[in-house]
């Protein structure tokens, strides 16, 4: 593992790697800190400009945004009671009770410290664990890839918030929408109309971005926005020794958690954060003072969320298969790039893995140094008017699909699933599974036909092979459960939670 | 509007898309189980969201009414930012070959910032001019992305 390390230490050193990781966890902690524009948006806008850069220097810059935006996401919600992220909401609760009592540099400052070692420890299991999950799954075939993709799909329309079965009928219309285009397998053209541009299949960074970019900019537009004044000062960033004995625990026992439930499809920054203040509230001796300013309730989550993004990383990279939004759009980005994720990632392209992996790194130094001394910075663009941001923001994505094939058909594209996405937010339909299954699903449908054929049109192909069952009955439970009053129960306080 | 009505027309929506790729897949080969074919997975998709939807669209009689009621839009402008967004947009993408990159950049960025949440003519006009500006540069100049000139040459 040694030569690795050092493989991707030479990666990163290059300067052009070294400037894509500053820009990309800038523009994560950017993100992060701004309401109303998450990482998944800010990932689909930038997604186009890669295309002038190695893909070892766009995988560094988007996985920056990612975990950046995890660091931003807790100066809002400690500063102004807004969460810049969904994965930093449950921090407002005793983050910014903290800063109401004048301790908001202590919050900010455990939550950068503990998002860096979060950050750090689950880089380390990121390196320890993809490498031999990789070699396990160079022994799949068609049927297991099919079986763990269900697996993953199933698994986030388990997680989604609100209705199972909306979650599941936006997973299938993903699905359809990815059967357009010509069939990898015959060669037949579907649903193409003539039109060129479908010929490869509905774009995924148009339609991503739509869903994505333009459907967030439409919602904001919706409502007047009014900036907050911000007047709190985050003075003496760091944490006492005291804050340290009552953060420590709960910093080590978010990284472990949000780490295992990173590696889960579904959003897992979100569910570790929440989990990980149910956990330190439960384990506490004074339960009862969390929510009024317990700098356990800001170590803990922040970690969390922060360990996830590792963890989230491992299904992408070993097995090709993400698990949430941000880690598709990352999938997007490796397949515009001409790689495949999955278990050849490593021994075809040590470079790319490990000079990420090492970026990470890097980008955790980077962010510690963004978000401690330049707080004051960040907080001053709480006051841009998102009136005077969205048509940028919008702009952005105009040129961005057009400058993918300077064809005015993917803009359209765009518009349309932006439409869509605007709308099925309305609807309540969720995007993730949506999204998810759009990537996917050309592999999907390729796998599934494989399977069938090897078999000979024996679809017991899924059960008979033991690794196959065991994802289809994860599958098979999750789908069943939510009929059992109990599990329903169980699962709607979960999701009204995330 | 009660949250019935929303997965009401949700589900019709779905129930056309549905149909619409269950009776499409049969214009090319679906084949068979030991063979599939193209139209095989639209099928298999188009019928499970047919089905789906049309639990849904059950479903949606069985909801208690009068609870949660929320407006689509959340406010009395909201409906008018929306659409002239995206009137906007599809300006923007149905002009761009005619009027060129830096044109259509600026009158884009002028319509929104005066027509959706309306700024003063003067910061709109100042705001636009130089947004249409760095992009050129930003765009043009140093990442040289071919985009139209359009009848202004530039």
């Amino acid at each position: 593992m040694l030569e690795e390390i050092i493989l991707g230490i030479q990666v990163v050193s290059q300067p052009i790697n070294i400037l894509f990781c500053f820009l990309g966890v800038l523009m994560g902690t950017l993100v992060g800190v701004l309401p109303g524009l998450g990482p998944t948006a800010a990932i689909a806008l930038l997604l186009p400009t890669t295309f002038y850069i190695s893909p070892v220097a766009a995988i560094i810059m988007l996985a920056g945004i990612y975990y950046g935006a995890m660091y931003g996401g807790s100066t809002t919600s400690i500063l102004v009671n807004i969460p810049g992220e969904a994965a930093s909401v449950v921090t407002c609760l005793d983050g910014y009770q903290m800063a109401l009592q004048g301790r908001a540099g202590p919050a900010l400052g455990i939550a950068a410290f503990g998002s860096f070692i979060a950050g750090t420890i689950s880089i380390l299991g990121l390196m320890l664990i993809a490498p031999p999950l990789s070699k396990i799954a160079l022994s799949f075939g068609p049927p297991e890839y099919f079986s763990l993709m269900l697996m993953g799909i199933v698994i986030l329309i388990y997680m989604a918030s609100g209705s199972i079965l909306k979650a599941f009928m936006m997973a299938v219309f993903g699905i359809l929408i990815g059967t357009i285009g010509q069939d990898a397998i015959s060669g037949t053209l579907r649903l193409t109309f003539g039109i060129r541009e479908l010929y490869d299949g509905v774009g995924l960074i148009p339609a991503i971005m739509g869903l994505f970019g333009v459907s967030e900019v439409i919602i904001n537009v919706e409502k007047t926005i009014k900036s907050e004044v911000i007047t709190r000062k985050a003075e003496n960033l760091f944490p006492t020794i005291k804050d340290w004995r009552e953060s420590i625990g709960p910093i080590l026992r978010g990284t472990i958690l949000g780490f295992f439930i990173g590696i889960l499809p579904g959003p897992s920054s979100t569910i570790s954060s929440f989990t990980s203040y149910a956990i330190e509230k439960k384990i506490s001796k004074y339960p009862e003072k969390f929510g009024t300013g317990m700098i356990a309730g800001v170590a803990g989550p922040e970690s969390a969320n922060n360990a996830a993004t590792g963890g989230s990383l491992i299904p992408l990279l070993t097995l090709g298969i993400p698990g949430n939004a941000v880690t598709a759009l990352l999938l997007a980005a490796f397949m515009v790039h001409g790689i495949n994720p999955g278990p050849m990632l490593i021994p075809k392209h040590p470079d790319l893995f490990w000079g990420t992996v090492i970026s990470m790194y890097l980008g955790n130094v980077m962010l510690l140094a963004l978000n401690l001394p330049l707080i004051g910075i960040w907080v001053k663009l709480l006051r841009v008017p998102y009136p005077l941001l969205f048509p940028f923001i919008l702009l952005f994505c105009l040129i961005g699909v057009y400058s993918l094939n300077f064809s005015q058909v993917e803009v359209t594209i765009m518009i349309l699933f932006g439409l869509f996405g605007y709308l099925g937010r309305k609807f309540q339909f969720e995007l993730a599974p949506l999204v998810l299954a759009l990537v996917i699903g050309p592999m999907l449908e390729n796998y599934l036909r494989l399977s069938l054929i090897i078999s000979r049109g024996n679809p017991a192909i899924f059960i008979k092979r033991p690794i196959s069952a065991f994802f289809i009955l994860i599958a098979v439970i999750l789908l069943i459960t939510p009929l059992i009053p109990w599990f329903r129960k169980k699962r709607e306080i979960i999701t009204e939670e995330t | 509007m009660q949250p019935h009505l929303y997965d009401r027309i949700g589900s019709l929506f779905f129930l056309i898309v549905g149909l619409f790729f269950t009776i499409y897949s049969q214009s090319v080969d679906i084949g068979n189980w030991h063979q599939p074919g193209p139209g095989f997975l639209p099928l298999m998709a188009g019928l499970s969201l047919g089905g789906m939807s049309l639990f849904l669209f059950l479903k949606s009689f069985n909801i208690k009414k009068k609870k949660d009621f929320y407006n689509f839009f959340p406010e009395k402008k909201s409906w008018k930012r929306v659409l002239l967004t995206f009137l906007g947009l599809g300006f923007y993408n149905f002009t761009l070959p005619y009027l060129g990159f830096g044109l259509t950049t600026f009158l884009f960025i002028f319509y929104l910032l005066r027509f959706i949440f309306p700024q003063t003519w003067k910061r709109s006009l100042w705001i636009a001019l130089n947004g249409s500006i760095i992009s050129h540069i930003i765009f043009i100049e140093f990442l040289k992305t071919q985009f139209p000139k359009g009848i202004m040459g530039f």
